[in-house]
């Protein structure tokens, strides 16, 4: 395939392959770029300049970097839900078919309407929001808000559910190697020849960094054969592990590092069961960071305009993509890395028109350099660029004064670059100014963490391979993996690094940006200093500053420069930027992995889930369990219907229950009973085998943590039941009551929760049915198996079960635990017996249902503000022993005589509905705070009094029956006239439990 | 951050549960007074340094443990279990 | 008195849940071999009771009781460590189990668990690489070795994993899970091996 479709490819060279074009969209026009190349390559090659619109000011911007640190590449990527917003196209792997669009331009990118706000700059100027939108608060949603979410902001999220798949993954090694550039690698080989597990990450396709960019020697070959040499072997050890695509995202406490895996970010889609993203959450005993370097920019007049680029940048695509960024191009450096761009221009057949560097005493090699490609060498600054969509030409200002303007299509900068120092600042050390190398480099670092070549501010290739190799082997070796001999460190051809940077050149036409990406210029932060934001961390919050989604990463230095030079004090004195984690954006979607939707948390079903599943159960969410909450019956069209009927049910015949969620605790030993006598406030002691008892267990603070029923199955055995939301919270407390606070007692505990299917068989006709399941050995009848009974007992010819004689819904009710693989069969075996007493399946509504009817407290009562008092149940709480929370339930608060009570409501006019979380105020009183009286905690239908009834927490409750109040819900316009009543609505007496 | 379970080696801190300070001890029984009791449930200190306190490994092995960990830095110094904690404070 | 034709029939935790089969296009990177039918009891003893536990199964099983995270097998039963104190007895039937805890009384709190866990072996070559997109251990040789066991969470979802004696293709783990979380976990295993391809079979090893 010719390049002749791609006007600014080189003829050969670079890392692409000419025989594997690749077709993509831009802005909705066909282009054609090669494999290896990346968006912006592959743009820059079709002589694409203009990529996008800036932020606020609506700009024409360009392609100004050629890596993660770009500010104003960004793009929509691909379409429809797989549709990403702020996508750099410098780290885009270009692949067959890839669409992308241009971002914040209305209607098109060359035709900016909107970039009208560039005129209107004074107005958007630094703190505008503070200022300008001051008031009236209203304006805000109405009129503030729409204006500037249209004339600013960036991409545009997809809206619409991603389809494909994201997982998270857990790795572990002696020694994570952050970077593949010529250190990492260096210090992967080091530490990997050692028998040390290593994992080597780069957030890059292909390894080898800054390698793949340049034209360099070491031992005196291409560096391309050493990198080749130095992949096979590290592709030989069996214990080295090499993640492409792979960035180190954060560090966390004891070496953990966040990694995102970008698996298939380089493909159309996904190839079948592979996710799209993997985070990796890596443990390592020891890490090396060789993350490289970041190019600054100069500030000056029009340094936004598409065509200025950094000088290294336009190396990589002259070297490693194989493209012409420009035919015409001026270099401005302040240091000697710039000239090396001048000569790579050269010999990629770039003319270069001149080299502007502001220093004088420039090493005679790369003056001569200049004159060998044909370069003016002008001693001076550009102060400022021209050309609006695409760079025509650069005014370039003297030492003297004196300006000229160059033509040309490319302006590449250099001014030093910032060693890449981002992770080591993610556990709050400090980055400290080396004035040496004009950067910050890494401060003290954490344990196990140490940093190589240029991420430490050594820039050479030579001090990078050096660095590599003994921060690799001393990591290892730290360990307890030796090295055998050191090898030789690899000999580089020679480099210059000297450098007198030049952070902006004023007095040019036009803005001049620090942030491109946020769209801060020099005369924000000139204007932050005048109005006294000079703090760094205000400075940043007043002018946005370093804040937008790539973190600052070219302008940060130069923001702190410009102000350091406003208050007259030095940079390190200005203050520095303490970065955090993510190093760079991250997908929510590949945080949440497998977890989302269905799988958003594990799930947890009842053995006698598909029991109900054929009974056609409606189901409901209970904490992390799916619950049956009622079953419909043909031509029942509401919920209320088949709750008011399986109510009936259970009161006038017998009904069956799923409650296998219950929380089960299996507690045995020597002093079990006296455990339990410390965790309930109720006696325990006094039980008798064979015998099950309602126990209500206390915080420490005082107030009720948890009920439930407990059974003495023998003389130092006890089986607990908690509620279904307290479960795991109660095991935890009684271990902690166990381990912390009494290890001297014989008692051991453990869950059976999962070993037992549990049916509640409730109502007049239960015992008859049972009668039909339980083996006729057991005698269940009423004198035999009383009220509270709870006893081992068979099912099916021999089946283990047990037998409760306990009841939530005030009914003569048992519940039957058989083991969980036998759930199924039992309800099955219990339909069958009770199909002539014309059983009916309930759920966890009509459960409720009854349980209001009988006062009976669930979780709506026992909200964790709720005391045994407050509940009714003041006089469970024994005086005769020690329990948790018996003396701090002794509060003055928690015993003064207004505390909210329990008590029963029903409407006055019978036709009225209660609503739950109606709060209590009194006729004629108004609806406020001040007289509020409490709160209304449950409500149901009862079909048996054939209204609806509740209950609620009312000061001084219980002394006020007959009352009239009023439940106001101005949430739902509710404010219904309620009479106080008993709290027990059904059986008063409590004959139908014993019958 | 990693907890080193003295009873299943080093494990993430997602296995784990905090309670708080591991000083205070619960006074015990029915002479208990009711300040003694209030002082257990509401006192605490806050250093900003060394700090022992208790974890649970709930998705573990349902040990309670006692970490002395630096609050300043997370920096674990010791993890112990009940019984060793209570044999003998740490060096 | 069962009546009516009811059969009391034992449902299996992975039934409904997991049948055997292929689940993916191409490869077989991942052996999953549902086990069914085990029988499990939790065994916990007091300090004065743990030598005389240690005794009694060393008498009975041939097993002497891992003081640490350690899982111990003989041809028909396993010992398994589960935190301290307390271990797991996992027997090859579920009748088994009960006979063995049976004769254990007195020496520990015994309470049978049989129907409250889904167990299954994990083999293949890429057994380890797809644990580890939900595991949080280092299951790596060096840091795992056969007869380890780990109390940990995968996916949210508690488990019991050890790892038994190596087979064809390398190291065999076994996975222990809450019945009721069964359904979520195999949503895990399946999304996970899916790209290794997972092969599912039943029965025991």
């Amino acid at each position: 395939m010719s390049a002749s479709t791609q006007p600014f490819r080189r003829d050969d060279g670079g890392l692409i392959d000419r025989n594997r074009p690749l077709s993509f969209r831009f802005d909705d026009r066909a282009y054609q770029g090669f494999d290896g190349d990346t968006l912006a390559s592959a743009l820059l090659a079709n002589g694409i300049r203009l990529v996008g619109r800036s932020f606020k000011y609506h700009r024409p911007r360009g392609i100004l970097s050629a890596g993660a640190e770009e500010p104003n590449a960004l793009v929509e990527l691909r379409s429809g839900a797989r549709r990403e917003p702020n996508t750099r196209a410098t780290v885009t792997e270009l692949f067959e078919g890839l669409e992308a669009l241009s971002q914040n331009r209305w209607p098109s990118l060359a035709f900016d309407l909107l970039s009208v706000n560039s005129l209107l700059g004074p107005a958007l100027q630094a703190g505008f929001y503070y200022k300008t939108f001051m008031w009236p608060a209203s304006f805000w949603e109405k009129l503030y808000e729409p204006l500037i979410r249209r004339a600013a902001g960036l991409g545009r999220a997809a809206g619409l559910e991603d389809p494909d798949h994201y997982e998270k993954a857990f790795a572990f090694c002696d020694v994570l190697v952050i970077g593949g550039g010529p250190a990492g690698i260096a210090a992967a080989l080091a530490a990997g020849r050692s028998g040390a597990r290593v994992i080597l990450c780069d957030e890059d396709g292909r390894f080898g960094g800054r390698l793949l960019a340049e034209r360099r020697e070491i031992d005196g070959q291409p560096a391309a054969v050493w990198l080749s040499a130095a992949l096979a072997e590290l592709a030989s050890l069996p214990d080295v592990t090499i993640m492409p695509r792979s960035t180190v995202f954060g560090v966390y406490d004891h070496g953990v590092y966040g990694v995102v895996e970008r698996v298939s970010d380089h493909l159309a889609v996904p190839p079948p069961h592979q996710p799209r993203q993997r985070s990796w959450r890596i443990t390592a005993r020891r890490a090396v960071l060789a993350a490289g370097a970041i190019e600054r920019p100069i500030v000056f007049a029009g340094n936004d305009t598409p065509g200025v680029m950094l000088a290294g940048a336009v190396r990589s695509y002259l070297n490693r993509f194989g493209v012409l960024p420009g035919r015409e191009a001026v270099v401005f450096t302040a240091g000697d890395d710039g000239w090396t761009t001048a000569r790579d221009l050269a010999a990629a057949g770039v003319r270069v028109a001149a080299v502007v560097d502001p220093r004088s005493g420039i090493d005679p090699a790369l003056t001569g350099l200049a004159g060998r490609i044909g370069a003016r060498i002008i001693t001076g600054a550009v102060a400022a660029a021209a050309g609006g969509r695409a760079l025509r030409a650069v005014t370039v200002r003297e030492a003297s004064g004196r300006e000229e303007s160059i033509a040309c299509d490319l302006l590449a900068v250099s001014n030093g670059w910032n060693p890449t120092l981002h992770l080591t600042s993610h556990q709050n050390t400090r980055p400290v100014w080396d004035e040496a190398i004009h950067a910050f480099v890494p401060g003290t670092m954490p344990v196990g963490l140490s940093v190589a070549g240029s991420a430490a501010g050594r820039f050479s290739l030579a001090e990078a391979l050096a660095d590599g190799a003994r921060l690799g082997r001393e990591a290892a070796a730290d360990i307890g993996f030796d090295s055998a001999a050191e090898p030789a460190t690899p000999i580089t051809d020679p480099e210059g690094v000297a450098l007198s940077p030049v952070w902006r050149v004023k007095g040019g036409k036009g803005k001049a940006f620090v942030d491109f990406q946020n769209d801060v210029t020099d005369a924000d932060i000139e204007l932050a200093a005048r109005e006294g934001f000079k703090p760094v961390e205000h400075l940043k919050r007043y002018t946005t500053l370093g804040m937008a989604t790539d973190q600052g990463k070219t302008s940060n230095i130069a923001g702190l420069a410009i102000m350091a030079e406003q208050t007259g004090q030095t940079i390190p004195q200005t203050g520095t930027t303490i970065f955090r984690p993510p190093y760079t954006p991250v997908a929510i979607g590949a945080l949440a992995g497998h977890h989302r939707g269905r799988d958003f948390r594990p799930t947890r079903m009842s053995p006698t889930h598909s029991w109900s599943q054929r009974q056609g159960a409606v189901f409901i969410e209970a904490g992390a369990w799916m619950r049956a909450q009622y079953y419909p019956r043909p031509g029942e069209t509401d919920w209320l219907t088949s709750v008011n009927r399986e109510v009936l049910a259970v009161r006038n015949g017998v009904g069956l229950c799923d409650v296998s969620t219950l929380g089960k605790i299996d507690i045995q030993g020597a002093d079990a009973a006296d455990f339990l006598e410390r965790v309930y406030c109720n006696g325990f002691k006094a039980l008798q085998v064979g015998k099950a008892r309602y126990g209500l267990m206390l915080r420490e603070d005082g107030f009720v943590m948890d009920d439930g029923t407990t059974s003495r199955l023998g003389e130092t055995h006890f089986l607990m039941t908690t509620t279904t939301a307290n479960a795991g919270k109660v095991m935890q407390h009684l271990e902690f009551c166990h381990q912390v606070l009494w290890p001297r007692l014989d008692v051991r505990m453990v869950s059976v929760s999962e070993h037992w299917a549990q049916a509640a068989i409730a109502g007049p006709k239960a015992r008859a049915v049972l009668q039909g399941v339980v083996d006729a050995e057991h005698d269940i009848s009423n004198e035999a198996f009383p009220y509270l009974a709870a006893r081992a007992v068979t099912v099916g010819g021999g089946i283990p079960a047990r037998l409760f004689r306990i009841s939530f819904s005030g009914e003569l009710a048992y519940e039957l635990a058989v083991p969980a693989g036998y759930g199924e069969a039992m309800m099955d075996a219990v339909m069958a017996a009770g199909s002539a007493h014309g059983i009916t399946p309930y759920g966890t509504e009509a459960l409720g249902v009854m349980r209001i009817e009988k006062g009976h407290v669930a979780g709506n009562e026992l909200s964790g503000q709720t005391t045994a008092r407050d509940l009714g149940l003041g006089k469970m709480m024994s005086s005769k022993k020690d329990y948790l929370g018996r003396l701090m339930a002794r509060r003055e608060a928690l015993v003064e005589a207004e505390r909210p009570c329990l008590i029963g409501f029903r409407p006055v006019d019978p036709a009225q509905r209660l609503r739950a979380g109606a709060h209590f105020i009194g006729i004629g009183k108004p609806a406020t705070m001040q007289h509020d009286e409490g709160y209304m905690t449950s409500v149901a239908y009862s079909p048996v009094l054939g209204h609806w009834i509740g209950l609620g927490l009312l000061k001084n409750g219980p002394q006020r029956i007959g009352e009239r109040i009023r439940a106001v819900d101005p949430v739902r316009e509710g404010d219904v006239e309620i009479e106080i009543c008993s709290p027990v609505f059904v059986d008063p007496e409590g004959t139908r439990l014993h019958g | 951050m990693r907890i080193a379970c003295p009873h299943c080696g080093p494990r993430d801190v997602q296995e784990f549960s905090y309670l708080g300070d591991a000083k205070p001890q619960r006074p015990d029984g029915m002479d208990a007074t009711e300040a003694a009791m209030a002082d257990y449930v509401h006192q605490r200190d806050n250093p900003a340094g060394s700090h022992r306190e208790l974890w649970y490994h709930g998705a573990g092995c349902h040990a309670w443990l006692v970490v002395t960990r630096d609050t300043r830095t997370h920096a674990i110094a010791a993890v112990e279990t009940m019984a060793q904690a209570r044999a003998g404070a740490p060096a | 008195m069962g009546e009516i034709g009811t059969t009391w029939t034992a449902r299996g935790a992975w039934s409904g849940i997991v049948a055997p089969g292929v689940f993916s296009a191409s490869g077989a990177g991942v052996n999953v071999q549902l086990r069914e039918g085990l029988g499990i009891a939790s065994l916990i003893a007091s300090r004065e009771q743990e030598p005389m536990l240690g005794r009694a199964l060393e008498s009975r099983l041939g097993l002497s009781l891992p003081t640490g995270p350690s899982a111990v097998s003989s041809a028909s039963h396993t010992l398994v460590w589960a935190g301290a104190g307390q271990w797991l007895l996992v027997a090859a039937s579920r009748a088994g189990v009960a006979e063995d805890c049976a004769g254990l009384a007195g020496l520990a709190a015994v309470a049978l668990q049989s129907d409250g866990r889904a167990v299954l072996t994990l083999s293949g070559t890429m057994a380890r690489k797809t644990l580890a997109k939900g595991c949080m251990v280092d299951l790596h040789p060096r840091a795992f070795p056969v007869g380890m066991t780990a109390l940990t969470s995968i996916a949210y979802i508690g488990v019991q994993l050890w790892r038994s004696e190596d087979g064809p293709d390398g190291a065999v783990y076994q996975i222990m899970v809450p019945r009721s979380m069964a359904g979520s976990f195999w949503s895990w295993l399946c999304a996970s091996g899916m790209e290794f391809g997972l092969v599912v079979a039943t029965g025991q090893d």
